[in-house]
């Protein structure tokens, strides 16, 4: 009788030590009970529970493995939100009004937020990919979070810009798939941040450098930069590439400086803003 | 053994347990005992975090079977997961060796 109250205990004790809820928390205890029920039968209750471990430890080791799944899911979840709004966003561009024009701030809303949403997708996409096969620390999963988040929001700005700039009539349901997308995505996204801040109490945010990821993901000589001459680089790289589209768009050489120097500004401007949340750089 | 050296090897030892057949959680801890003679020291809780996350990884997949009266999730090995094993093992080795060099 008391062998049945000592795995019982520690079955309860387990619970809740366990943070996760729903599903997987449902079928690791299961498994749990099935292990001690075996155990006990050939060694006895006390030592199987001996030998299984501390509770603690492991609901700590199983929260952790499920916020790195979730994190992972809601991942390739807001990939395809903001894919999906991408293409929204394109048909509702198709469908806007012959002839239509919108205030030029909604228009440097549209590809700020379209770039910001890309490449805060980007960050996200990279990071899941190195960390899916490991063990991924809470602080890692709170920037994944963020990221996700950043990018899903960028993504609804996108498509509100474009909407605003270019009004017009189009099929309600390729418009509305994206933005669907991105609700389910974002709530995926809250869902694992969720779980992570509750592994993570201190909440204090990571960096992380994009190319030290890239070059884990492609196995390539990727070269690694600071924060500063990542953001000289990608400056410059966004600007001549804003410079050069104006001109192949027939823009004069007047023009296409403009938008080089507009781009550049919007570059370091959400570096600024943006780069702590999504893992860029830190404030001292 | 100390826990600390087994650190970042369970996974690689719960595929190579599962290389040999498909189990459920306490037929593998069963298996890890036996063919380590008892070295090995790991509590047997920790193997399900791992397995899950094997399972995450695409290395191992899981589905409740009925045995007996009983319900058990059993675990068995992907593609993906057989080609892993043999990169442990090929890791493995390299590392062995290099600390036996170095130990002497």
């Amino acid at each position: 009788m008391s062998e049945v109250r000592t795995v019982d205990r520690y079955l309860c004790e387990l619970g809740g030590a366990l943070r996760v809820r729903g599903a997987a928390r449902r079928r690791f205890l299961r498994e749990c009970h099935d292990h001690l029920a075996d155990a006990a039968a050939e060694r006895g209750e006390e030592e199987a529970v001996r030998a299984f471990g501390p509770a603690v430890e492991l609901a700590a080791a199983f929260d952790a493995e499920v916020a790195a799944r979730r994190g992972v899911r809601s991942t390739f979840l807001a990939v395809a939100g903001v894919l999906a709004t991408g293409a929204s966003t394109l048909a509702l561009i198709h469908a806007a009004s012959a002839g239509s024009t919108g205030p030029a701030s909604w228009a440097i809303a549209f590809f700020v937020a379209a770039q910001v949403a890309a490449v805060a997708a980007g960050l996200a996409l990279v990071q899941a990919l190195v960390l899916r096969r490991s063990t991924m620390p809470a602080a890692q999963m709170l920037l994944l979070a963020r990221r996700n988040a950043c990018a899903l929001v960028a993504a609804g700005v996108t498509m509100f810009s474009a909407g605003a700039a270019l009004p017009g009539h189009g099929s309600a349901m390729r418009l509305v798939a994206g933005p669907a997308l991105v609700c389910v995505a974002l709530v995926a996204v809250l869902r694992a941040r969720s779980l992570a801040r509750r592994l993570d109490g201190s909440g204090a945010p990571a960096v992380r450098p994009p190319l030290d990821d890239l070059r884990r993901l492609v196995s390539l000589p990727v070269p690694a930069l600071g924060s500063r001459r990542l953001l000289t680089v990608t400056t410059g790289v966004a600007a001549a590439a804003a410079f050069l589209r104006d001109r192949v768009e027939h823009g004069s050489l007047g023009e296409a400086f403009v938008v080089g120097g507009i781009e550049a500004t919007a570059v370091v401007g959400c570096f600024l803003v943006l780069g702590p949340a999504l893992g860029l750089w830190r404030r001292s | 053994m100390r826990a600390d050296l087994l650190r970042g090897h369970l996974d690689g030892l719960l595929l190579a347990v599962l290389a040999d057949a498909p189990g459920h959680g306490y037929e593998l801890s069963q298996r890890l005992t036996q063919r380590s003679g008892g070295e090995l020291g790991v509590h047997e809780g920790s193997l399900y975090p791992a397995l899950h996350r094997l399972e995450r990884s695409g290395f191992v997949e899981s589905a409740w079977s009925a045995e007996g009266r009983r319900r058990r999730r059993i675990y068995r090995l992907t593609a993906t997961g057989r080609r892993a094993v043999q990169e442990s093992r090929r890791e493995w080795r390299a590392f062995s060796t290099a600390v036996d060099r170095v130990l002497g």
